[in-house]
């Protein structure tokens, strides 16, 4: 089917065309990829006890340089804004660093910079990845302590990270496909890595991968019936094939609703959520706050690239049933998350809340809707890396305490780690003053003005009893007497602190000062 | 002023640094910022009392439109008073009512002051986003000062419900703002007051979600029930938060929007019947409280309700009522509050049945107490009852029959206040037969000036009444005088209203009198009438509906995961497949004979899968399939394709064969019954059947010429120079896909080797491979 499909253009033209390529547009997605084959190479030549400081060193100096490269891009000379790779003749890039890419590869490199720090840290407990050493014989295989470390992770979450950034800027829908894959692989590994809770991790990851392979097939579907319909993959000349002409609805209807069962998929919005609470809780905490934080930033720049580039004509047929899509994943979260008595399955829980709050922004189709959209998946991503942080640190003697009634009391063993939290929880929430409060605002108001007030009713009663939640957690941390044997606190790690402060700072800031992000997240639109 | 609100926030943020040097008078500290706001607002009165006002503004995000405006005019003022004057009691109060060594002494006055400062944004605000956001900040303050040491149940409880409602509250009065705002087309409130957006249903549901908002906020039934519970608080905490400030910022929303809307339809309609309501409820529970504060939280209750309808009801005599009452309650309530905590602090008790002689102990005290307590049950010459006075002449004037109404409500409310304000004094105060006199230290002068500035104002405001006469006029202005307008005095003459006062005052005894009947009823209310059980019903609700989905659909099961994505498959795009697709005309059943025994065995295969019970059947049956589809292509003359599939079906196989060595042979899952299968059978059937289906429906749909193949077939003769399209396609055309595709099998035959190797080192199963075998199968099959 590959070949069928690739072929049209090139064979049509008979002869070879070298696509342009900007190379400064696309420098930090270079960057990431080279610096991930490195990292791999790392794993497999250097010793044992050397990789891991290494691969620290590389992993966290290439998320750096790549922030660097895109700074140094964003202020050049250079238009910015049309770069890319650009086959020749074609007005639009195949795979185009516009202004909304740029905006969220910045949101995915400090992202996933966060993310990196909270996998790297090992001062807590050695470290929350396992050895690859199978237990010895006779030994528990369910928890066990490993001897040497577990390295092969930061590969991994190099290539997911080039993945995603590549995904979020694909123009066409193989590239997109790809780029899918790309991010998903790894991920899939990366939940199955956890040191403690052996079966749970690795039940996550057949979980997500299975479901994951399915979603997959069914953006594949969806892809090739596009294609029957516009005779192509590319974004644009759909959207041009659905402006006005007498072809065959039902492939399109069909493949649209295909193509976005997989990107809902991907950014966990019910009811395509399922995966989502299992992998959370199984997978070790790191690697949850960076799928938490960054592949939603990947799956809604997709999710807003492909709806706008190419059905933004026909949107009006397709829109009611995303309507439904958003109301269900705004209550599917909302409510479900009430009776989680788990930490990280309520986050899991609201994470999908979350995505039906920034699916409404993302349906709006204005300006407005994507700059409030973007903005909101920085401030929830920042957020949401901060609680995973803490999560990571309130421990007791089987590792992470994610039950909830063993952070009973919280506050009175461990001040610092309460008020954090409970800050954390209140941006969550949406409270004033912090970064939550200005995304569900931008998102919402966006909404408003594009007619969807019914939606935003709705959205803030899943606020309402989501916070409900939320604020039962900080209850049970201000109001409870601590329990006798509860788990104790963990003096974080520099790299923890280092990522939490950052997620915090974030959020604090963009509460208070929300005008230079929202300044930059609506400087333009996408090129088509 | 802007200045001012960030200077709170600032002291706030610094203040837990100081109080470790200065302890607890780190609250004297705090209360400076509210006594300069409280001086510059004085300054202004003059200003203010002509009419005019002091704007300030400044873009904070200007791309959504959110720009901090404030604005001070009368009303703030009269809120200032309020919020600044009583800080400053409230925080000097603290400084004498803490222990001094107490650890959350740096925790309470940084939020305290935090608190006033965003009370203080609340009511300058002139934006409706600005006032959103302080009022959501008050929310907060509130719950954490609330949060001192509740170590029960109950208080956790009942804090959390003062949390829930408060926000619903917040959010509902968001969502109105915003649709007042798009209506309006302007999120000013000065402009919005000067020019309010017309009728309509859009302008009819903004008020009555920014009216839920003030009415979860100003502890209006049905969601009074928070207030009582919050009384958890440190008593200063209550007498600042939950009787003379934060309560009232839903009874200030209403007076900054009356202006322009008390003549909207659900507006006062649904104040007047929820207030008086309120009022009734809360006056009534307060006659049968014996916790000295939790009476005074219900008196709060019901005068809230009280105020809600003066400052509603949008006439000039109702609304300089209003504005006096709003300043006489917040006095009144302040020094009862800090009596209560001077009797607490003193006696260790507050419960009505324990307390004795404390007027014969503390006279002076009692005095104080007697002052406050009078004023709310409106004795003259009180500031209370100036307030009373002008309430029952506004809705007196009219004389139609809705004012009626409400006038006999407000007087039956007056009533109960009388009551439980006497049952306040005798229960706090009075001697109790067979009850032990307290014992009880006397108080510091520290605590008592808090408590007597307030009760010296409301003999002082009382008894020269002019005082606030004008403050009142200013206020009220926006709504049409009549000839001889309205003035505050204690002597109007023999009117209605003094005979109504006479009345109230006398049935208050009454009551008060026959307390041993009327406590007999208990506080015994008709369920439906109240409010808690509605609210822990709708909370258990919830939680049952959480719990009955999570157990269905969220219980780690992965078929049921696949069965709902499926399913929503088949009903989305699955019915755009049914209903706008249309069969190819022309169907045949098959091409060549062949074909049929082909399908029929893969048919077989396919079916038999789900019904193998060993690993091995099950993948051999999938082989099976996979060959199935070989075939096919062979007949329909792809013979590479064909290879291709049965390379990548047998290295599945081997690979497969070498992870089932590591398992059990048969699976492990017990088929107990055979019932639970028939859905999953309904799903899977019916998502196969959808795919089969779209398949023809698509073949049939498809107009667009099939470009690539025929571009290929052009260029194999001259850019190939080939006459097999296939072989030009596979080492020409796409070349580097051919190149991919043999990495790829390589990539997986080298891990079927490791895994034959694997199986060499070690016997025990490990957990981490057998994940990873069936992962590289799938890889390859992609």
């Amino acid at each position: 089917m590959f070949q069928a499909t690739l072929g049209s253009q090139d064979v049509a033209q008979s002869a070879v065309n070298i696509p342009e390529i900007d190379w400064q547009a696309i420098s930090p997605v270079v960057v990431v990829f080279v610096a991930a084959c490195l990292s791999v190479l790392v794993e497999a030549f250097l010793p044992r006890e050397r990789r891991w400081s290494v691969q620290v060193t590389l992993s966290l100096l290439t998320v750096v340089v790549a922030g660097l490269a895109l700074g140094l891009y964003v202020n050049s000379d250079a238009v910015v804004g049309t770069g890319g790779i650009t086959v020749a003749g074609q007005a639009v890039p195949l795979f185009s660093a516009d202004y909304p890419a740029l905006f969220l590869w910045g949101t995915l490199l400090a992202l996933s910079f966060g993310a990196l720090l909270l996998i790297a840290d090992r001062s807590v407990d050695g470290g929350a990845f396992a050895s690859p050493v199978p237990p010895a014989p006779g030994g528990d295989p369910v928890q066990y302590q490993a001897p040497g470390r577990q390295t092969e992770v930061f590969p991994l979450a190099l290539f997911a990270l080039g993945g995603m950034m590549v995904f979020l800027a694909a123009n066409d829908l193989l590239t997109m496909f790809v780029a899918l894959e790309v991010l998903s692989l790894p991920l899939y590994l990366m939940c199955g890595l956890a040191r403690r809770r052996r079966l749970i991790s690795q039940e996550s990851a057949v979980k997500y991968f299975l479901l994951g392979a399915f979603s997959s097939a069914f953006f594949l579907y969806g892809l090739a019936l596009l294609y029957g319909y516009a005779g192509s993959v590319r974004l644009v000349d759909i959207a041009a094939a659905t402006a006005g002409t007498d072809r065959p609805e039902t492939l399109l209807y069909a493949g649209f609703g295909l193509l976005v069962v997989g990107l809902l998929f991907k950014a966990s919005i019910g009811p395509f959520h399922a995966w989502t609470p299992d992998v959370y809780q199984g997978a070790p905490t790191p690697v949850t706050a960076f799928m938490a934080a960054c592949t939603k930033v990947a799956a809604f720049g997709a999710i807003l690239r492909v709806l706008t580039l190419a059905f933004e004509a026909s949107s009006w047929e397709w829109r009611g049933v995303l309507w439904a899509v958003a109301i269900v994943s705004m209550l599917i979260g909302a409510v479900l998350g009430l009776t989680q008595t788990d930490m990280k399955r309520m986050i899991a829980y609201s994470s999908i809340a979350h995505a039906g709050f920034l699916l409404v922004g993302a349906i709006a189709m204005t300006e407005d809707g994507l700059s409030g959209t973007m903005f909101y998946l920085l401030a929830y991503g920042f957020t949401t890396l901060a609680a995973f942080g803490i999560i990571t640190l309130v421990r007791d003697g089987n590792g992470e305490a994610t039950h909830l009634s063993q952070w009973a009391g919280l506050a009175k063993r461990s001040p610092l780690v309460a008020v954090t939290f409970a800050f954390l929880l209140l941006a969550l929430a949406g409270i004033p003053m912090t970064s939550g409060f200005m995304g569900k605002l931008a998102v919402f108001s966006a909404a408003i003005a594009d007619g969807m007030a019914p939606l935003v009713v709705v959205a803030l009663l899943a606020s309402a009893i989501a916070a409900f939640f939320y604020l039962r957690v900080i209850v049970l941390m201000y109001f409870s007497e601590p329990a006798q044997d509860g788990p104790t606190v963990s003096v974080p790690g520099a790299f923890t602190t280092a990522a939490i402060t950052l997620g915090v700072v974030v959020t604090l800031l963009l509460g208070v000062l929300p005008a230079f992000a929202l300044d930059w997240a609506s400087v333009g639109g996408f090129v088509s | 002023m802007l200045l001012l609100v960030t200077a709170h926030l600032v002291l706030a943020a610094l203040l837990p640094t100081v109080s470790r040097w200065l302890g607890r008078w780190a609250f004297a500290v705090g209360a400076i910022l509210p006594a300069v706001s409280l001086g510059w607002a004085l300054t202004s009165l003059t200003e203010v009392l002509a009419g005019g006002t002091v704007d300030e503004s400044v873009a904070w995000a200007p791309v959504l439109g959110l720009t901090f405006t404030l604005r001070l005019d009368i009303l703030s003022l009269l809120m200032i008073f309020l919020v600044s004057g009583v800080g400053v009691l409230i925080l000097c109060y603290c400084v004498y009512y803490f222990k001094p060594d107490a650890q959350s002494n740096s925790r309470t006055s940084a939020l305290l002051v935090a608190f006033a400062g965003a009370m203080l944004g609340l009511v300058l605000a002139d934006d409706l986003f600005t006032l959103y956001i302080f009022w959501e900040l008050t929310t907060v303050c509130s719950f954490l000062l609330v949060g001192q040491d509740g170590n029960t149940k109950q208080q956790r409880r009942s804090s959390i419900q003062a949390l829930l409602v408060t926000v619903l509250g917040g959010l509902s009065m968001l969502l109105g703002f915003v649709l007042l705002g798009e209506q309006a087309g302007t999120y000013r409130i000065s402009e919005i007051v000067a020019s309010p957006p017309a009728a309509g249903a859009l302008t009819s549901t903004a008020l009555v979600l920014i009216l839920l908002g003030a009415f979860t906020k100003s502890a209006q039934v049905p969601f009074h029930t928070w207030l009582p519970g919050a009384m958890v608080a440190p008593t200063p905490v209550s007498a600042y938060l939950h009787a003379a400030s934060m309560v009232k910022a839903g009874v200030y929303l209403v007076a900054r929007l009356s202006p322009a809307f008390s003549d909207h339809t659900p507006w006062w309609p649904l104040i007047a019947t929820l207030g008086i309501w309120t009022m009734l409820i809360g006056g009534y529970r307060a006659l049968f409280e014996r916790d000295l504060k939790t009476l005074l939280a219900y008196g709060t209750v019901s005068q809230l309700g009280f105020l809600m309808v003066l400052m509603g009801a949008g006439s000039h005599t109702v609304a300089m009522a209003g504005a006096t009452m709003l300043i006489a309650h917040g006095l009144f309530k302040s020094t009862l509050f800090l009596v209560v905590g001077i009797i607490d602090h003193q006696a260790g008790t507050r419960n009505i049945d324990e307390l004795s002689g404390i007027r014969r102990r503390f006279p002076v005290l009692t005095v104080i107490g007697a002052i406050g307590a009078l004023s709310m049950a409106g004795i003259p010459p009180l500031f209370g009852f100036l307030g009373k006075e002008a309430a029952f002449e506004g809705f007196l004037e009219s004389g139609t029959t809705g004012d009626l109404v409400v006038l006999v409500g407000l007087v039956l409310g007056s009533a109960l206040t009388a009551a439980y304000s006497f049952r306040f004094l005798w229960g706090a105060f009075g001697t109790k037969p067979g009850v032990e006199d307290s014992s009880a230290p006397k108080p510091s002068l520290g605590l008592m000036v808090p408590a007597a500035v307030p009760a010296a104002l409301t003999l002082l405001l009382g008894v020269v009444a002019s005082l606030f006469n004008a403050l009142a006029t200013t206020y009220a202005e926006p709504y049409p005088a009549g000839d001889h307008p309205y003035y505050l005095a204690l002597w109007h003459g023999f009117s209605l209203p003094l005979l109504l006062s006479a009345v109230v005052v006398a049935s208050g005894v009454g009551l008060h009198l026959a307390r041993d009947r009327v406590v007999r009823l208990g506080g015994w209310l008709p369920d439906f009438l109240q409010a808690q059980p509605g609210y822990e019903r709708t909370v258990a609700g919830l939680d049952t509906v959480s719990y009955a989905v999570t157990g269905r659909f969220q219980a780690g099961s992965l078929p049921t995961y696949l069965a709902i994505i499926l399913l929503t498959f088949v009903l989305v795009p699955g019915s755009a497949v049914l209903t706008g697709g249309s069969m190819p005309e022309e169907l045949r059943l098959w091409d060549s004979a062949v074909q049929v025994p082909v399908a029929i065995l893969v048919l077989t295969a396919a079916i038999a899968v789900t019904m193998a019970k060993r690993r091995m059947t099950a993948v051999i049956l999938t082989g099976v399939v996979g060959y199935g589809i070989g075939a096919f292509f062979v007949l329909d003359g792809g013979p590479d394709l064909a290879l291709a599939q049965f390379l990548v079906e047998t290295l599945t196989l081997v690979a497969f064969v070498f992870v089932l060595r590591r398992l059990p042979s048969r699976f492990t899952q017990v088929e107990s019954t055979r019932s639970p299968r028939w859905p999953k059978v309904a799903v899977s059937v019916a998502a196969g059947a959808l795919v089969a289906v779209s398949a023809l429906v698509f073949s049939g749909a498809r107009q667009a010429p099939p470009e690539a193949s025929e571009g290929f077939v052009e260029a194999a003769p001259e850019g190939a120079h080939a006459n097999n399209v296939v072989n030009a396609i596979l080492v020409d055309f796409r070349a580097f896909d051919t190149v991919g595709e043999i990495s790829v099998l390589a990539v997986a035959a080298t891990g079927v080797a490791s895994l034959i190797l694997a199986t060499r080192r070690a016997r025990r199963p490990s957990a981490a491979e057998e994940t990873e075998g069936p992962r590289k199968s799938r890889e390859v099959r992609k």
